[in-house]
């Protein structure tokens, strides 16, 4: 095992630091790294690069190149940079690069060299120019600070949703820092910056002057300062060679060294993971790299070439012009394992299952031993978090044999961390493959998580991988594959050389109905792109055609987009679409896309019945809808108008169209009312009292109420009120005015149609018996009995039923001979019954 | 009396959850989103509270909305400003703030969403709540709560498993099914390995059978609900009724221990019913005597409450049952009922006819006569022309012109309607059903469409034998079928066609059936192949009314289902009832 340490070196007693090699470049660089503005995004992100000509001559002969690279150096954009001069790059989270121009407008790039947009970090930079400028991460995302030439600092906390704070002055500021960074404390972004001696600290409101604690004296200037990769930490390089390091709240040390090294560093980052036993930072001079922590000695390295340093989660990145290397401290797994003369079980097992190999007994010796120990399990899961650690895949392999050789001498030992640590190895070899360079580690791995890696290698136009790896983690379609086909779809859509028919057919080839793909996005892209046609194309195979619509009413297919809405049912989304025909058509258009489509006319119709009447007009008369124009107009008579006179305009309208809907009983009956109406006007101003809306019937009624019986004939006679009608009329006014005299001389005005039988059950309603049976015995025979029972008379009833020898009438009249009092007559009944049947 | 459920008859899915659900939404919504106070019902009047925000929570109504829009403008034309929120149940509808922004009040007012669409009245039976439902969809053709009921049973499906068996008949169901279907479809993958909790699930359209909707009602719950309008599940009882000066509100469910054991039975057996159970009480109470201190004791801790609560239910009943006794057992009501068995049997048209028109010509009610005159068209296939001018201008003349435009809506609705000479109607007929065969046409709700349909009553009766043949009297107090409901004389169509299709599993055998139901391309049977449902799933069914369901149907497949040892449970766009299907075709001077 000894070579396989050969690159650990312990600081301290207590941790090992190991660098090696994760590629090495070939990417041909033009310049010197030294000579360029230099950006490398973390988690193995990609670099980017532009000359920087302007710090150096001031004069911009040559326009110089912008240039991105995978972590592994193969080229992914190069474009001539014609804005305006750039100060600082930076990566945001989401892989955007971000360029700070001096008169402070950042340009947004993407991973390809796509413009993206731009935005200004105010006037006040503008005038004063930036002098430096810092891209940072917050929880929130990614941030911009700048330093301008006023020495005031400007910060936006998230690119994302631009909100720009001018950050308060530093008292008696008359240069520039010597150096400065971001701080994130409390979801805030804070700037700690150094003038000679001194610390200051600006927050949103003041500016505070800050010491760090147990600072040792003699310092005249801070050199460099670091943040560390989770903001916790901060470390000071001093001009007397000093590091002070300690919590980011300047609160409390952690340690110190002093490296007597008095030229400033190039770059100092930290260099920790989670739960790392030591802290320590990594500085960089031309030619020396250095990494210090609490122990008395440091460890060093010599750079052959120009490197630069990029912090990452668990270590640190160095990049030159060959090499691309990892600075770590080694995890404790791998420590315990590797470490010389390790006795820890993890390593037991390694070594037992390499004598197993070897067919060699040693291999019972190891294992026992663990297993005395009780350690087996412990074992196993060192050797599983150790091959996660590797970078080497044939050291992984060992180390998972390892533990599936352990794990076959032990009864459950769930198997889902091993499956796990195979599959994510797996995957970890994949994206670190030369090719697609993204040199995650275990550890960001995990942090960054399996759906934003996927983005990223979607970004990275890496569909097949992405798909190939979702499908070997068996993620659900809609998070995995589906999403993947759709960003590419939509990348798609954008290869402007191929025609519309190939794109289209190309992404349902690929996307078929797979679940979760919405084909209106990709049309949204397509018509992005300017590809109306090939968004109308694809918007074909979305299934839901509810999703078609708002796409098509942007591209104002709106008429095509009625359609799609009335197909999906959805009346709500008919109706938005309405709104816009009805602005985009003049209103002639507009009717007769309407005819076409019964749904929406119905619609839009219940609509205009509360909202525009006006409109509802018409749409009947254009439809030459007679019969509901008519009953517009008949409504209209009643609810719009007040006038008598335009009421009966209204109706008169009515009429018209009802004869021109061919329906003639509708016409005359608003004749009818017509006339009514002029005639209830005509009773009111002679007879006053209220006529003008009753109905035909409660007209007459009330005429005979008043008494103006005269009047209420002549009234029957002119609507052609049929006579039992106009019985039933009279019969129940005058029994309403118990005028019984009147109505005894009504009953005999000539032979009733009705009969007589109502007359009894009226009267009987106004509780009248008397005169009740005055009509009984005028009742014809089929009713007599019931007229009879209506009066009380059971006992007569009887006799008549018995008459009649008509079983029902019996029935009905036995029914009501209730009480003691109607005994005989139920008794009489009886018998009669009994005759009939013997009969 | 009461007749208990079958033992192995399957139990009732808990609606309690939807209660808990919605009214959890509504509270989050009022205390959290929008921190309400107070309550007040939305009245067409101002608004008293001095508050400095208002919140309504409505109905997508256009009414509602011009309400709210001239308090809005009410409150601008006196210098004042407040917060509007508008609450939406069961959702938004863009006409609606098209409304507000044409009121120009759409920057002043907030918009939400309360997703409530079912309310359990009983522990069978839901209630969407949205009696517009009938008159928007059948008469206006309007398709907006399409959607609404959709979302309905897609709750429905989440919460209780899928339905493995789906039957539905109607042009309105078929839109909601394939709507419904395609929101599972978008969000499948939760229901999916779900067992199901109802094994089936029937949607029918009301106007398969407007016949049913228009009989007077004569088991006791629809009775009440015919006399005095059950709202929500309550009912006021007025002073006749509780004989005390103060009308009372009572819920009227399975909770009523009084209630639950008269709701489904005919009037007939009530009163009867009622007293037996009076004297049983009395014996309970009677009890006492002859008790000693620690019966007693026991008596009145245990058994006193629940006497008590009897007494008091029992006597709201017996009251409400008087009032109905003095209503209904005139002779008016028996000619009523006689006439209706004629109509529905179709003899004596008639003297229906002539029974009809002195209905009119009496002023006895605007709604009853309405009622016998549709029931006299769509059981005679339109009435003949003769009569139909008669019996309008008799009406009108009654009533009022405006009714003109009732007779317009209910010949729309294809309620009212004239025989028309053979061949005209053919002519209609064959192009609306060429209409219907075209893709788009599923969608189509043309007015002339249901012009042209014939109800066909006659003959779907005799196919269905709606009429039972009884030999002597039929007993209603050992009812045999379903046409109990109906004092023996006819069984309700729509319950007869479930039971139909829930024996055969399908509609196979029922095509001459949905022709003359004019629905021939309007019936579906969707089942799943996967078996995963259990017994006891499969004898629970869904009912689905779009357009409102009545007490007697519900009581009828109560029946139903205690017979063949099924449960139902009833989800309907509202209860309805005759008077309210006439009132929502009525037009009346505002």
């Amino acid at each position: 095992m000894d070579c396989y340490t050969a690159n650990w070196n312990p600081l301290g007693d207590s941790a090992f630091y190991r660098k090696y090699e994760l590629y090495s470049m070939d990417w041909d660089l033009k310049e010197e790294l030294r000579d360029c503005l230099v950006a490398a995004a973390p988690y193995g992100g990609p670099i980017a690069l532009l000359r920087n000509p302007w710090r150096k001559e001031k004069v911009a002969s040559v326009r110089p190149v912008l240039e991105i690279y995978s972590a592994s150096g193969l080229p992914l954009a190069s474009l001539l940079w014609k804005s305006g001069p750039v100060v600082s790059l930076g990566w945001s989270a989401e892989e955007e690069l971000l360029c700070v121009q001096e008169d402070g407008v950042v340009l947004v790039y993407g991973l390809h060299g796509d413009f993206r947009r731009h935005f200004s970090m105010g006037n006040e930079v503008l005038q004063n120019r930036v002098l430096d400028a810092r891209i940072f991460h917050t929880e929130f995302g990614s941030g911009v600070a700048i330093l301008t030439g006023a020495h005031r600092f400007t910060l936006s906390a998230n690119v994302g949703d631009l909100k720009l704070r001018r950050m308060p002055e530093v008292p008696g500021l008359q240069s520039a820092p010597s150096c400065w960074t971001t701080l994130c404390q409390e979801r805030a972004a804070h700037i700690l910056l150094a003038v000679g001696p001194d610390l200051y600290l600006l927050d949103h409101a003041a500016c505070s002057a800050v010491t760090p604690p147990g600072l040792a004296p003699g310092v005249s200037s801070f050199l460099q300062m670091a943040v560390s990769f989770t903001s916790r930490h901060l470390a000071l390089f001093t001009d007397t060679g000093y590091i002070w390091m300690g919590t980011a709240s300047l609160k409390e040390k952690l340690c110190e060294f002093n490296c007597n090294i008095r030229a400033p560093p190039k770059q100092m980052v930290w260099c920790s993971r989670p739960r790392s036993k030591e802290r320590a930072v990594v500085v960089a001079w031309e030619r020396r790299l250095m990494v210090v922590g609490d122990a008395p000695e440091s460890i060093q390295f010599v750079l052959d070439e120009d490197s630069y340093l990029v912090p990452e989660l668990d270590g640190v990145r160095i990049f030159s012009c060959s090499t691309h290397e990892f600075l770590h401290e080694v995890p404790v797994a791998s420590e315990e394992i590797f470490k010389i003369a390790s006795m820890a079980p993890g390593a037991l097992l390694l070594e037992a299952q390499k004598e197993y190999e070897k067919e060699s007994q040693k291999a019972d010796e190891y294992l026992r031993e663990i297993q005395e120990l009780g350690q087996l399990t412990q074992a196993v899961q060192q050797c599983i978090e150790a091959a996660g650690h590797e970078h080497r895949p044939d050291m992984q392999k060992s180390l998972l044999r390892a533990a599936s050789f352990g794990k076959c001498f032990l009864d459950r030992f769930p198997p889902d961390s091993f499956v796990r640590m195979c599959q994510d190895l797996r995957v970890l070899n994949a994206i670190r493959d030369y090719h697609i360079g993204i040199p995650l580690t275990y550890s960001q791995y995990k942090q960054l998580t399996i759906q934003v890696l996927l983005d990223r290698l979607v970004l990275r136009r890496l569909y097949p991988l992405a798909i190939q790896i979702c499908e070997y983690l068996r993620l659900p379609e809609v998070q995995g594959v589906s999403r993947i086909l759709a960003h590419w779809a939509c990348y798609k859509v954008q290869q402007k050389d191929v025609s519309d028919e190939d794109v289209a057919r190309a992404i349902n080839q690929k996307l078929g109905d797979t679940p979760g793909v919405s084909y209106s996005d990709i049309a949204a892209r397509a018509y992005g792109c300017g590809r109306t046609e090939l968004a109308i194309k694809l918007l074909e195979y979305e299934p839901r055609s509810g999703e078609q619509v708002p796409l098509l009413l942007k591209m104002k297919r709106s008429k095509l987009a009625l359609s799609k809405a009335i197909e999906s049912g959805d009346t709500d989304l008919v109706f938005t679409v309405l709104l816009h025909l009805k602005n985009e058509l003049n209103r002639g258009d507009f009717f007769m896309t309407l005819r076409n489509q019964p749904m929406a006319l119905s619609l839009y119709r219940q609509f205009c019945k509360h909202q525009e009447l006006e409109t509802l007009k018409d749409l009947y008369n254009q439809d030459d809808n007679h019969q509901e124009l008519g009953s517009f107009h008949v409504r209209a008579s009643y609810a719009a108008e007040e006038r008598i006179e335009g009421r009966v305009a209204a109706l008169q309208t009515a009429a018209d169209a009802f004869y021109k809907a061919k329906n003639e009983f509708a016409a005359k009956a608003t004749e009818d009312q017509m006339r009514l109406l002029r005639l209830q006007r005509r009773l009111e101003d002679e007879l006053g009292g209220h006529f003008v809306d009753l109905s035909l019937h409660d007209t007459v009624t009330t005429l005979v109420l008043g008494g103006h019986s005269k009047r209420a004939e002549q009234l029957a006679r002119d609507f052609r009120i049929p006579d039992k009608r106009l019985w039933w009329l009279k019969l129940t006014a005058l029994a309403d005015l118990e005028d019984w005299e009147e109505l005894e001389k009504f009953s005999k005005s000539k032979k009733s149609p009705i009969g007589y039988l109502p007359f009894v059950e009226i009267c009987m309603k106004q509780h009248n018996k008397y005169e009740a049976k005055k009509y009984a015995s005028r009742v014809g025979p089929e009713q007599k009995v019931k007229a009879l029972l209506l009066v009380g008379d059971v006992a007569q009833a009887a006799d008549v039923a018995i008459e009649h020898r008509n079983e029902a009438e019996l029935t009905l009249v036995l029914s009501h001979c209730t009480g003691t009092a109607d005994a005989a007559t139920a008794d009489k009944i009886q018998r009669a019954r009994a005759q009939a049947q013997k009969k | 009396m009461a007749f208990p459920h079958r033992p192995d008859a399957p139990e009732l899915p808990d609606f309690s959850m939807l209660k808990r659900l919605a009214r959890d939404q509504l509270i989050y919504l009022l205390e959290q989103q929008h921190e309400v106070d107070k309550l007040y019902k939305v009245e067409n009047k101002p608004a008293l509270s001095s508050n400095e925000q208002l919140c309504f929570l409505v109905r997508p109504r256009i009414k509602n909305m011009r309400y709210v829009a001239s308090l809005v403008n009410a409150d601008k034309l006196a210098g004042r400003t407040r917060k509007y929120k508008v609450i939406f149940s069961p959702q938004k509808f863009h006409a609606c703030e098209m409304v507000l922004e044409e009121e120009g009040v759409y920057g002043d007012v907030s918009c939400d969403e309360w997703a409530f669409s079912l309310l359990p009245l009983d522990v069978d039976l839901l209630s969407m709540e949205l009696p517009e439902f009938f008159r928007d969809y059948f008469l206006e053709g309007d398709q907006r709560w399409i959607n609404t009921v959709a979302q309905a049973l897609h709750l429905l499906s989440t919460l209780y498993g899928p339905f493995p068996n789906c039957y539905g008949i109607g042009r309105c169901t078929k839109m909601s099914y394939e709507l419904w279907r395609k929101l599972e479809e978008e969000e499948d993958g939760e229901t999916k390995g779900r067992r199901p909790e109802i094994g089936h699930v029937f949607l029918l359209d009301r106007d398969v059978d407007f016949v049913t909707a228009l009989c007077s009602q004569v088991v006791y719950e629809g009775l009440v609900d015919d006399t005095f309008r059950i709202k929500c599940g309550s009912v006021d009882f007025g002073p006749e009724v509780t004989s005390s000066d103060r009308s009372l509100k009572v819920l009227l469910n399975a909770e009523d221990k009084v209630f639950n054991e008269i709701r489904n039975e005919h009037f007939s057996n009530v009163f009867g019913f009622l007293s037996q159970k009076a004297r049983n009480l009395q014996a309970q109470y009677d009890r006492r005597r002859g008790m000693d201190i620690k019966q007693m004791k026991n008596f009145v801790s245990q058994e006193l409450k629940g006497l008590k609560q009897e007494h008091r239910l029992l006597s709201v009943h017996i009251g409400a049952c008087e009032s109905i006794m003095k209503k209904k057992t005139k002779q008016d009501f028996q000619e009523l009922i006689k006439t209706e068995h004629a109509l529905l049997e179709g003899f004596s048209i008639r003297e229906s006819t002539s029974y009809i028109e002195e209905h009119i010509d009496r002023q006895v009610s605007p709604l009853e006569s309405l009622r016998l005159m549709c029931l006299l068209s769509i059981t005679e296939n339109g009435l003949i022309p003769k009569d139909y001018r008669s019996l309008k201008t008799q009406y009108l003349q009654s009533y009022g012109p405006e009714h003109l435009l009732t007779f317009s809506n209910l010949r729309r609705a294809g309620l009212l309607t004239e025989q028309a000479p053979g061949d005209t109607l053919t002519a209609v007929e064959s192009k609306v059903s060429k209409l219907v065969t075209d893709k788009a046409a599923g969608k189509i709700t043309d007015a002339f469409s249901s012009l042209a349909k014939r109800s066909n009553f006659r003959a779907i009766s005799k196919k269905l034998n709606l009429i039972p043949r009884v030999d002597g009297e039929y007993d209603l107090k050992v009812p045999r079928d379903m046409a109990y409901v109906f004092s023996g004389a006819y069984v309700p169509l729509s319950c007869r066609l479930i039971e139909q299709v829930l024996e055969r599993r399908s509609w196979q055998g029922l095509d001459e059936v949905v022709r003359l139901l004019n629905c021939s391309e309007l019936a579906f049977t969707d089942m799943t192949k996967e078996d995963k449902a259990s017994s006891e799933s499969l004898r629970l069914i869904l009912v689905v009314f779009l357009g409102g369901c009545t007490f007697s149907e519900v009581s009828a497949l109560r029946f139903l289902g205690r017979e063949r040892g099924y449960r139902f449970i009833f989800l309907t766009t509202a209860v309805t009832n005759s008077a309210r299907l006439m009132e929502a075709m009525s037009e009346v001077k505002a």
